[in-house]
């Protein structure tokens, strides 16, 4: 018989969702009176089939609703034609297994109890861990087609032996050749920076990209209100136009629709906004894009500031893109290799934007699902021994069932929607874990990540994958459960009265389960171990700074009120020598950047030395520094002289090194006296060293410390508007924060300070990664020790009761008390000699994921694995002690006499 | 034939529907779609009984003895035999009653002053 899809057909399928007898009673007049209904002129064409349907719909659910309500509350709503046999199909039977299960359950509320809350815990933390990495690693950022954006890396091998490529490095003229390229389309440059934006109710600093051309375009989305930047705001000497962003414009213009063709002040300009961007557009987190006005080819070739954003045009792959790209680096090197020597052997790559921004992130966070894997993975074990142990007691109950009739799949559906049960109810509280968990995640994640304003959100693929979780979970523990149920053999149950053990084979499977917990824990507590003797490494290291009450802000001078360095200079001399001042305030001063966030670097050739072959100047990082730099943050003076005010743009260059500096390129000797330049030009000045400070941590406490060189900012190079202030007081740094403020204000009332954090929270974001991982992976590795814990107390006492009548007769028959507990004992070494060699296996295998953020121990550090052995073995002692105390004062009367 | 049982407390006040339902069948026997079709035009499309809201009502009339199937051999010419449903004498009494009820309440309101029939 072919399916018959007709509208009444349907119909009559749909009908089987009411009772049975009901259905049996009117279904043929329910699907006479739809067919009647259909027929009238109301419910003709498209639109009164779909109204048609609706209603039928909404009829259907509705009385059936009420008509299975009836029927579960015992009403005497069923038409129960008494002499006949109650018929049942399908949904009856699992309504009935259902309130066969939620009886059961309330029976046994302690259980479920345990189940539920430990499923939930574990079901809830998977979905905030997946919540999480999908925010920030998976799907970082909702913009269209997210795997045809691309970025440009570029790695110059002859500008620094570090191999470091990074995106904010590309020139303006290599913007224009990268437009050329037919694998990309869209392509964008911008520079990124800082604008302060005023005529709101107060000023505020935005991050800014300055664009070359249209952002919308590349990213592919439209604008909210308003458009794009034109050809001519694009060009050079256009007007002073803007686009602000979606969470700026609800902020400071209370999302206001007639913002566009409105004036704001930009740096003190007016600028009028001709666009707002919707709200999941937010490129690295910029609140405003000004058009940069001017040509590439105003620029120098080698002025590498720029971001580049493109989309690999329909039908190019990023292996297409890649090859372009050689072939213009060759082209780009022969052209201009003479006049810039870091052309020679450059490199161009196109990286997918997604990846290159979470590229630090991805390792951590598939860390941390497969960890919470795990502890979801132990707690499922967990509760499916716990139901294999309540469905050994259900023993007699199952065979009754079977003897009576039931078939063997029917009891195996029961045990399966009790455990689905369970899930559903740990779901359902997980949700609520999970929104709470996001929620405080969030709160902790460092202030970087959140300005790029990922969406960390209990999304829908989220909450699928915490459903699909749940079902995985559910199953899983009912299984193991309904295996056993399906082999029970009820003439044998029934005969054996009140002994409610099962056969070795089920005790087998329950020590199995124990150890694969034992090895699952064991891997965590590794991870756990080996993160801990990493933070304490971290603790010991010597930052080469003094930490405690040091006070960090930055500020940029707008180009537009200080013209040139004079009056930078001019400024920041005035700052800090009134911070310095301040009762309080120990000393004060202003750098271009400080541990551990050191990232300017330079080439640098030294007199007297030929220039080195290949053109591969030599690296240091390269700081700026106001006399009180080193004092301030307690950086010891080894030779020579530190910086003075008289360190000036009219006296002779000098500089300071630091240690690293002069082991690499002194080999120890004195560079006093000595002199360095700066870069390739040979026009540039000779400077002289003339002192020499110890090492500082400037990439953090893991790195190494690197060679640097500080200079005076009096005699700064270029236009460097942009500092950092530091400041060391007495008491709290925080405390000094409003004063601080004062002093600024009062040197220039428009200016704002931001980035403000204290020097140890600058180290501590550094540490950030292994901190988090130490704190979750602890949690997760405790409450994994305490389930296997609690594991292999419920199973030896399990163990202990099946063994009862044998312990019993061995007493009887003279074996000492001591020999009964060193049975138990001896079972559960065992056990955990099995779990713990098998998870140290795996933990070896799994430790070289998180190589990588270990600091002072690697995977197979001996005393991390000889310590989580012992801890394993004192937990799992400590939770066989009652069962073995149990074993051991059993009375052999008793037992005896109970046959 | 289905047995009949005591009503439930339920039925003793009667819900709009099950009125209606009643006085539909007050004209005489009627199958399913005409009751159905007879409670939109006294109602003037009003109440609109789903099937399913329809039979549901149906059988808790039946199980109460307010109406009853009537033997489908009776009505000879339909192309299906459908089942036809009419008053029991109880079902009378009790559609009666229920009226009367009403038209006590009614006729208590139009004695308040504010509520006077115009």
């Amino acid at each position: 018989m072919a399916l018959d899809f007709s509208a009444r057909a349907c119909y009559r399928r749909l009908l089987r969702l009411y009772p049975a007898a009901f259905h049996q009673t009117y279904a043929q007049e329910l699907e006479e009176t739809f067919a009647d209904q259909r027929q009238e002129a109301r419910y003709r064409g498209w639109i009164g089939a779909v109204v048609l349907w609706t209603e039928i719909l909404t009829d259907l659910a509705r009385s059936a609703v009420r008509l299975r309500l009836v029927r579960i509350t015992g009403g005497r709503g069923g038409a129960r034609p008494p002499r006949q046999r109650r018929q049942r199909n399908l949904v009856d039977n699992m309504l009935h297994d259902l309130r066969y299960s939620i009886r059961l359950l309330s029976r046994q509320p302690g259980f479920a109890a345990i189940a539920v809350l430990s499923l939930a815990l574990g079901l809830g933390g998977t979905t905030v861990i997946f919540g999480l990495v999908d925010g920030l690693v998976l799907k970082p950022f909702s913009l269209p087609d997210a795997d045809s954006l691309v970025t440009i890396e570029v790695d110059f091998p002859k500008l620094h032996a570090r191999d470091n490529p990074f995106i904010e490095v590309v020139s303006p003229a290599e913007y224009a050749d990268l437009r050329t390229l037919r694998s990309l389309t869209k392509t964008s440059a911008f520079d990124l920076g800082n604008r302060h934006i005023s005529g709101g109710d107060r000023p505020e600093r935005l991050f800014t990209a300055l664009v070359f051309s249209d952002l919308f375009q590349t990213a592919g989305v439209s604008p909210l209100l308003g458009r794009g930047f034109t050809t001519d705001e694009l060009g050079a000497n256009g007007p002073m136009v803007a686009i602000v962003s979606h969470r700026i414009w609800t902020s400071r213009f209370a999302a206001d629709p007639a913002l566009v063709g409105r004036a704001i002040r930009i740096n003190g300009v007016p600028t009028t906004v001709v666009g707002v961007m919707p709200p999941e557009l937010l490129i690295l987190g910029t609140d405003l894009w000004l058009p940069l006005r001017a040509a590439p080819s105003e620029w120098p070739r080698n002025a590498r500031q720029f971001t580049v954003l493109a989309r690999l045009a329909p039908g190019s792959s990023l292996d297409a893109a890649n090859a372009e790209l050689a072939v213009l680096a060759k082209r780009t090197a022969a052209a201009y290799g003479k006049e810039f020597a870091e052309y020679g052997g450059w490199r161009l790559t196109a990286v997918p934007w997604a990846v290159a921004l979470t590229r630090s992130l991805q390792p951590t966070a598939y860390l941390l699902l497969g960890a919470i894997g795990l502890v979801l993975l132990i707690i499922c074990v967990n509760i499916a021994n716990l139901q294999a142990a309540r469905a050994s007691t259900r023993h007699r109950e199952i065979a009754v069932r079977i003897a009576l009739g039931a078939g063997h799949w029917r009891v195996a559906r029961q045990l399966l929607i009790e455990s689905l049960l369970i899930a559903g109810a740990g779901a359902v509280l997980g949700f609520a874990v999970a929104r709470v968990g996001l929620r405080a995640s969030i709160a902790l994640l460092p202030a970087q990540i959140i300005a790029l304003e990922p969406r960390i959100e209990l999304s829908g693929r989220v909450l699928v994958v915490g459903i699909v979780a749940s079902l995985v979970a559910g199953v899983f523990v009912g299984v193991l459960p309904s295996l056993r149920g399906r082999r029970t053999d009820a003439f044998d149950a029934l005969k054996s009265e009140g002994r409610h053990t099962a056969g070795p084979v089920a005790l087998r499977l329950r020590f199995g389960l124990i150890v694969a917990e034992i090895s699952l824990a064991t891997i965590l507590l590794v991870g756990a171990g080996l993160l801990v003797r990493t933070m304490t490494a971290l603790s010991r290291v010597d930052p080469g700074v003094n930490t405690q009450h040091v006070l960090t802000m930055r500020l940029t001078l707008p180009f537009e009120k200080y013209r040139g360095r004079a009056a930078i200079i001019a400024f920041f001399d005035a700052l800090v020598e009134r911070l310095g001042g301040l009762s309080g305030v120990r000393s004060a001063a202003a750098a271009s950047q400080f541990p551990p966030s050191i990232v300017f670097s330079g080439g640098l050739r030294f007199e007297g030395r030929p220039n080195p072959a290949g053109g591969t100047l030599a690296q240091a990082d390269t700081t700026l520094a106001s006399p009180g730099l080193f004092q301030t943050l307690g950086i010891p003076l080894r030779a020579g002289r530190s910086f003075t005010l008289d360190d000036d743009a009219q006296s002779p260059r000098v500089a300071v090194v630091n240690e690293a500096f002069v082991r690499r390129f002194y080999q120890g000797q004195s560079p006093l006296g000595s002199r360095v330049a700066l870069g390739t030009d040979a026009a540039s000045p000779w400077i002289e060293i003339v002192g020499v400070v110890a090492d500082t941590r400037g990439q953090g406490l893991i790195q190494p410390s690197r060679e640097e060189i500080y200079f005076p900012v009096g005699q700064m190079d270029g236009d460097w508007n942009q500092l950092f202030l530091l400041i060391r007081t007495d008491g709290d740094p925080l405390t000094m924060l409003p004063a601080v403020r004062r002093e600024i204000m009062a040197v220039d009332r428009d200016q704002p300070a931001y980035a403000i954090q204290t020097l140890e929270q600058a180290f501590a974001t550094g540490i950030f990664t292994q901190r988090t991982l130490t704190t979750l992976l602890g949690i997760f590795a405790s409450l994994a020790l305490l389930l296997a814990a609690i594991g292999i107390y419920a199973i030896m006492s399990y163990a202990v009761a099946a063994r009862t009548r044998e312990i019993g007769i061995r007493i009887a028959l003279g074996a000492q008390r001591q020999s009964v507990v060193r049975m138990v004992v001896g079972q559960v070494i065992r056990l955990v000699i099995a779990g713990a060699a098998i998870g140290l296996t795996g933990a070896l295998a799994v430790g070289r994921l998180i190589a990588s953020v270990l600091v002072g121990t690697q995977p197979t550090d001996p005393r991390a694995l000889l310590s989580v052995s012992f801890l394993l073995a004192t937990v799992a002692l400590v939770a066989a002690y009652l069962p073995a105390r149990r074993a051991s004062r059993i009375d052999p009367v008793i037992t005896l006499r109970g046959e | 034939m289905t047995t009949t049982r005591e009503p439930a407390a339920s039925v003793r006040t009667l819900t709009l529907h099950v009125i209606h339902i009643l006085l539909a069948l007050a004209d005489g026997d009627r199958h399913g779609y005409a009751i159905k079709q007879a409670v939109e035009r006294q109602t003037e499309g009003a109440i609109r009984l789903g099937p399913g809201t329809l039979y549901e009502a149906i059988q808790r009339l039946e199980q109460a003895g307010l109406i009853q199937e009537v033997d489908a051999s009776r009505r000879g010419g339909d192309r299906v035999p459908r089942r036809f449903y009419r008053l029991t004498p109880k079902g009378w009494s009790t559609l009666k009653s229920e009226i009367a009820r009403l038209e006590r309440t009614v006729g208590l309101a139009h004695s308040k002053p504010r509520l006077k029939k115009a």
